[in-house]
């Protein structure tokens, strides 16, 4: 990535007056303030990873194995004597591209459904309720095995299981929002101008859509990683010598009982971070945009 | 409309749902790759193979007709045969159902009364650092994986504390429960709790209650997150309404007008999320079963993706799909029965 | 008749209505709309309502809710009472042995049919054979024993094996044990020829040519080849004896969750029964095995534990759980190198380590580039590094193996050192003239099972990429599948380099020669290599009786495995159990056989 440090300069400087609005709106901005920081703070880590891991990260037999956190290897090494240090910073790769692909795909297939779907209305309308509820209806993890075994494994395939699955939840938001919007008076007004069915819905109802889309979306990425991360565990992960925080909690769990702590712990709080964060975006943002509770 | 015309309508709307899922299974398994029986064997098969297993497995006719079958066949019950070892599916899924059923009742059960009872502490003292302790808690929870979650709890309950076993569904000194038996005519439910009651055996019972609480409380935390946030805040907007004001004047205890008026009210939402959660549940109980040893419709999945056995995997997914379809039509039936304005 | 329903056209409120149908007693229809009325205000005061302070009421509260914890208390006490009076009673539970295991039963326990570790240790403790190992053997012929045959002979061409049978051994309906039941047994397996079965996969067929009754305790059987380790194969559980009332002689028997323990298995005169054999959907959930008393060594105190529950857990970490927190007294395949390596120094727990026996290797595809080529063979087995395997892998419970047949074994060499371990400079030599170097490296797809089929086959195959790699000529793709996929790919000759694992049917030199390089007999594992004169070889070692004489052709035989590298053997495996430290009588020796008749707990 060139020019990385002057870019993250740039982010930073923007950055910085964004959360000290938000911190001032109570909890609900520190959330997102506090999550927002976390995902971006992993992200720009896993991407800086070749330049900022001490070692390689697939390399065996970098130190004695098993070894605790030391001054050499501050995360420790596991069982076949990769540095964990390399391995948490590089390993988030595989998740937050499954789940970067799973909200897009999901965003590219259930938005303009669920925008047709509720502004046309009738039959279809109902067909496509009726479709989505069947897929909500769905135990994601269990569909995404069904789809990771027929399709194969890798990133693409875990992708797309997480997103046939969450497409009813962008469906059903975007639909609630838009027949609350569609009788609204600027919206018949501009159906008495003349303006066309895809005018309007994408400058007045697709802006105001957004929010929600926004917080599924943070709901989408959380859960996306934690069913790649469910995946990994029943072995319907990537291949073995790509870093990847699923397997290592994976593995990590079997060492548990010895009384191995840091192979599992360091992935497992990372894991546990990026799923934190986006979901403390999400909460904090359902919260400031549809507050329900008043002092 | 009536209570009446509502169930009706509610019902049959579970029929053609039932069928879109179908249809959708189908899609995924049949069509999407190409052929479920090519992908078990692999390329450069011995043709004669294959075909055998087409035919045995019905396989071998057009498309539609495929179709036909499946679905008649779920209705009838029959869900196909193994394509590890040509037994019928629907046999395999009706013997390993009761254990997660089990699992998933006593999960829920817990899911609901620490959320719940999480959630009302949080609506008291909205925006103290109790409510913020635990809307934390509930959130984090939802973030740990599921296994994970299951590990440490082995470890500190089982294997440090030694207070609760780590894996299995019972006791291996004692057989399993056999319900209710009188002369020729036997009963059970594939429930170990409720069997040993039957039973009349007091200490299965209680074994069976501690091989069920690791599991249970494992998934049930990882699910109490969605109860606490609804509760809370159902909690708190009932609070604010007249008649708990006017229970509270008339100098009724707190905990009367908590829990007696003002959750009865909040209890609705929770319902329908009982109904919602149900899928993630069983999601949840696919990890969790692996993390326990415990031998349930989970860990057959699991053990079916080793074997390549697409027939088992469908067979499965469309069960699960199925229940939870018949998980939110009861609820949104007790919900109608229970909230008399949505039948206006 | 009285049915209760809802009328739904009443407004917000529930109203329950009795319709009686048909005629009735007027008191008992009094009573009805009496209790109906009851219930009906009930339900309407349970509902959302504002209680007023009245004294009636407030009484009635007090002797509803007094009644109510009575009734609880009631529950309570019958509770506790029960549970006391339902504890199943000690002495029960003291002749009593728990395992755990990660294993199940592959196909079932039928010996036409299974070939797998663990079903053939539960046909092991279900049936007998002629001949056994005594416990601890060191793989000699002076290690076998009687057992249901007292005495045999060989003839002097080797192609005839003579056994006089003990007598006065029952089965279950006290028919008497005979020859006929040897040939029963025997022809039953050759018969059906099961393609998942040992009788089709060792070769019991090609092997021998007739079983005969001699009289009602004399058996002899006719060889098509003189074949030495016949007494070995004998010893083999696939040799055991079957019990003809159970097991038809043209079909397997599977299990059927309808059918009672004793019709799911074909086995007989073991010193165990199969008391219980539970599956659910598709896998083992328990089996319980209980002391056979008519045993025919019963009176040597056989079995030494009278109940053994074997109870199935879904992988290594729950088995290690289990045994540290003492849910089973014996904890027995599979559990990771580091779990034993922790449980060692655990004084709760004691550790047993066996003779290895089971070995893995590294099968070279010969039916198409890049391993048609013997030189590119070699160069791949010049650069890997055992010590990593051994060392880091299996944290030294393993042992280096540079031979087919085991370390202990008679006729094992140590003959793969000389290609290296590793050796890179030999490795880039014999790349460097077909074309391969540091800028083109020879890339190929190392394969290996992922369900757990074999111990960390992760870890391993990372391991031997690392070590392949490290030549630095050599670029190594990882590819796995699940054991089924497995098997199949192996059987359609898909994958370049595959690693796989063998335990030991008969205690031979020869069940890991014949079988791997034999041109017949390694076809199953399907690597594609012939060589005539290994065929020669090998057929002239299995067939001699002389120690000497076998000794120096495997020497010639293992020498010209590495100037053919076939196939690289890896490492050897030693098995290990994991139990209770009162625990006793485990040996693991070199047969791998669980021998359960001999573990007892001490009390």
């Amino acid at each position: 990535m060139m020019g990385g440090s002057s870019t993250k300069k740039n982010m930073f400087s923007r950055l910085v007056p964004l959360l000290t609005s938000l911190a001032r709106r109570g909890l609900a901005g520190w959330f997102i303030a506090i999550g927002l920081i976390m995902v971006i703070a992993i992200v720009v880590m896993t991407m800086l990873a070749p330049w900022i891991s001490p070692h390689d990260p697939s390399a065996i037999e970098m130190g004695p194995l098993l070894s605790p956190p030391s001054s050499q290897f501050p995360f420790g090494t596991n069982k076949l004597g990769q540095d964990m240090l390399s391995r948490v910073i590089s390993g988030g790769g595989i998740m937050i591209q499954v789940a970067l692909l799973s909200v897009v795909i999901c965003m590219a297939g259930g938005i303009p459904i669920g925008l047709l779907s509720s502004y046309t209305g009738g039959i279809l309308d109902r067909i496509l309720c009726l479709i989505m509820d069947s897929i909500y209806a769905f135990p994601g993890l269990v569909l995404a095995i069904a789809i990771a075994l027929m399709l194969g494994r890798g990133v693409v395939n875990m992708a797309l299981s997480i997103a046939v699955v969450y497409v009813p939840s962008y469906f059903r938001v975007i639909r609630s929002q838009v027949l609350s919007i569609k009788e609204m008076a600027y919206v018949e007004a501009a159906n008495a101008i003349g303006a066309k069915g895809h005018t309007i819905l994408s400058r007045y109802i697709l802006p105001n859509v957004i929010p929600s889309i926004i917080v599924v979306a943070t709901v989408n990425f959380a859960d996306a990683i934690l069913t790649a991360a469910g995946l990994t565990f029943i072995g319907l992960g990537v291949s073995v010598d790509i870093p990847d925080w699923g397997y290592d909690l994976t593995v990590g769990r079997t060492l548990l009982t010895t009384g191995v702590w840091w192979v599992i712990a360091f992935p497992g709080i990372m894991v546990v971070l990026l799923a934190l964060g986006f979901t403390l975006m999400g909460e904090g943002l359902s919260e400031l945009w549809n507050p329900r509770l008043e002092q | 409309m009536t209570l009446r015309a509502y169930v009706i309508s509610r019902i049959l709307l579970t029929i053609p749902m039932i069928f879109i899922l179908l249809t959708m299974v189908f899609v995924v398994i049949r069509i999407l790759p190409g052929d479920p029986v090519l992908a078990h064997f692999e390329k450069n098969v011995d043709p004669a193979l294959v075909e055998e297993m087409r035919v045995k497995l019905g396989l071998d006719k057009p498309l539609w007709a495929q179709y036909f079958d499946y679905v008649f066949g779920v209705f009838r019950g029959d869900l196909g045969k193994s394509m590890y070892d040509y037994s019928p599916v629907a046999e395999q899924i009706f013997s390993a159902f009761p254990a997660t059923l089990e699992l998933a009742i006593s999960s829920m059960i817990i899911a609901a009364l620490v959320g719940i009872f999480l959630g009302v502490q949080a609506s008291k003292r909205y925006n103290k650092p109790v409510d913020h302790t635990i809307r934390i808690f509930g959130i984090v929870t939802y973030a740990i994986p599921v296994f994970l979650l299951g590990m440490i709890l082995q470890l500190v309950f089982g294997v440090g504390l030694r207070w609760l076993p780590v894996g299995l569904r019972m006791n291996p000194m004692l057989a399993a429960p056999q319900g209710l038996t009188i002369g020729a005519l036997h009963f059970s439910t594939g429930l170990y709790t409720i069997d040993s009651l039957l039973e009349g055996n007091m200490f299965k019972f209680v074994e069976s209650l501690r091989y069920l609480f690791l599991p249970s409380l494992t998934l049930g935390t990882v699910l109490s997150g969605v109860f606490i946030r609804l509760t809370r805040t159902n909690m708190f907007e009932t609070m604010r309404l007249d008649f708990v004001t006017a229970a509270r004047a008339r100098g009724l205890r707190e905990t009367t007008v908590t829990y007696r008026y003002a959750l009865r009210n909040a209890f609705l939402p929770v319902l329908t999320m009982i109904g919602l959660q149900f899928a993630a549940l069983l999601a949840g109980a696919v990890l969790t079963e692996t993390t326990f040893s415990w031998p349930g419709l989970g860990t057959y999945v699991v053990d079916r993706i080793n074997f390549r056995d697409y027939t088992a995997i469908q067979g499965a997914v469309v069960v699960f799909g199925i229940l939870v379809s018949i998980v939110s039509l009861v609820v949104d039936l007790l919900y109608a029965y229970l909230d008399p304005r949505i039948r206006l | 008749m009285i049915i209760v329903t809802s009328s739904p056209d009443v407004d917000t409120t529930l109203t329950l209505c009795c319709h009686v149908h048909s005629g009735s007693d007027k008191l008992v229809l009094q009573f009805v709309t009496r209790f109906c009325q009851r219930l009906k205000s009930y339900i309407e005061n349970a509902r959302i309502h504002i209680p007023t302070v009245k004294g009636m009421k407030n009484i009635k509260a007090i002797s509803r809710m007094l009644i109510v914890g009575i009734i609880i208390v009631i529950i309570v006490v019958a509770g506790v009472v029960g549970y006391y009076l339902t504890i199943p009673t000690t002495p029960a539970m003291k002749d009593t042995l728990v395992m755990g295991t990660t294993d199940s039963i592959e196909t079932c326990l039928d010996t036409a049919r299974a070939y797998d570790f663990f079903g053939l240790a539960i046909v092991g403790s279900l049936s007998s054979g002629l001949v056994d190992y005594k416990p601890g053997a060191t793989g000699s012929v002076d290690d076998i024993i009687p057992a249901l045959a007292t005495s045999w002979a060989s003839s002097a061409d080797g192609l005839q094996w003579t056994f006089t049978l003990r007598q006065g051994v029952m089965f279950d309906d006290d028919t008497e044990f005979n020859a006929t039941h040897v040939k029963y047994s025997i022809d039953r397996g050759i018969s059906i020829n099961d393609p998942d079965g040992a009788f089709g996969g060792v070769g019991y067929g090609d092997l021998i040519e007739n079983v005969t009754v001699v009289d009602k305790y004399t058996v002899r059987f006719y060889l098509r080849t003189p074949f030495s380790p016949f007494l070995s194969l004998m010893a083999f559980q696939v040799s055991f004896i079957v019990d003809p009332r159970y097991a038809p002689f043209d079909a397997v028997v599977e299990y059927d969750s309808s059918r009672t323990p004793r019709q799911n298995h074909a086995m007989g005169l073991g010193p165990y029964r199969l008391a219980n054999w539970t599956r659910v959907a598709g896998r083992e959930t328990e089996i319980r095995l209980e002391a056979n008393t008519k045993y025919w060594n019963a009176s040597g105190g056989l079995p030494e534990t009278k109940n053994i529950i074997i109870k199935f857990y879904s992988d290594a970490t729950n088995l290690a759980s289990a045994i540290r927190s003492k849910q089973v007294d014996v904890a027995f395949r599979q559990l990771e190198a580091v779990d034993i390596q922790n449980m060692m120094t655990d004084d709760n727990l004691k550790v047993w380590a066996g003779t290895g026996a089971f070995i893995q290797y590294l099968c070279f595809q010969e039916r198409y580039a890049p391993f048609n080529v013997t030189a590119i063979r070699q160069a791949v087995g010049a650069a890997i590094n055992r010590t990593t395997i051994v060392q880091t892998v299996f944290l030294g419970q393993a042992q280096k193996l540079y031979s087919m047949i085991p370390i202990g074994m008679s006729g094992h060499t140590d003959a793969f050192l000389t290609l290296g371990d590793p050796n890179y400079t030999k490795t880039r030599e014999l790349l460097a003239p077909l074309g391969y170097n540091e800028t083109h490296k020879l890339a190929f797809t190392l394969w290996y099972e992922s369900s757990g089929h074999y111990p960390q086959s992760e870890d391993l195959a990372l391991a031997l990429k690392s070590s392949i790699e490290g030549s630095n000529v050599i670029t190594v793709s990882l590819g796995n599948a699940d054991w089924a996929s497995y098997k199949t790919k192996r059987r359609n000759a898909e994958m370049e380099a595959y690693i796989y694992g063998w335990y030991p049917d008969y205690v031979d030199p020869d069940d890991y020669i014949y079988p791997f390089i034999h041109s017949s007999g390694g076809g199953w594992l399907n690597t594609n290599y012939s060589n005539p004169e290994m065929d020669t070889l090998i057929e002239w070692a299995r067939g001699n009786t002389s120690t000497a004489t076998r000794n120096s052709l495997y020497t010639q035989i293992q020498s010209l495995m590495v100037t053919d590298s076939p196939i690289i053997s890896l490492y050897q495996g030693s098995a290990f159990a994991v139990t209770d430290p009162k625990v006793k009588g485990v040996y693991l020796d070199i047969t791998q056989v669980w021998r359960y008749w001999l573990v007892y707990i001490e009390q």
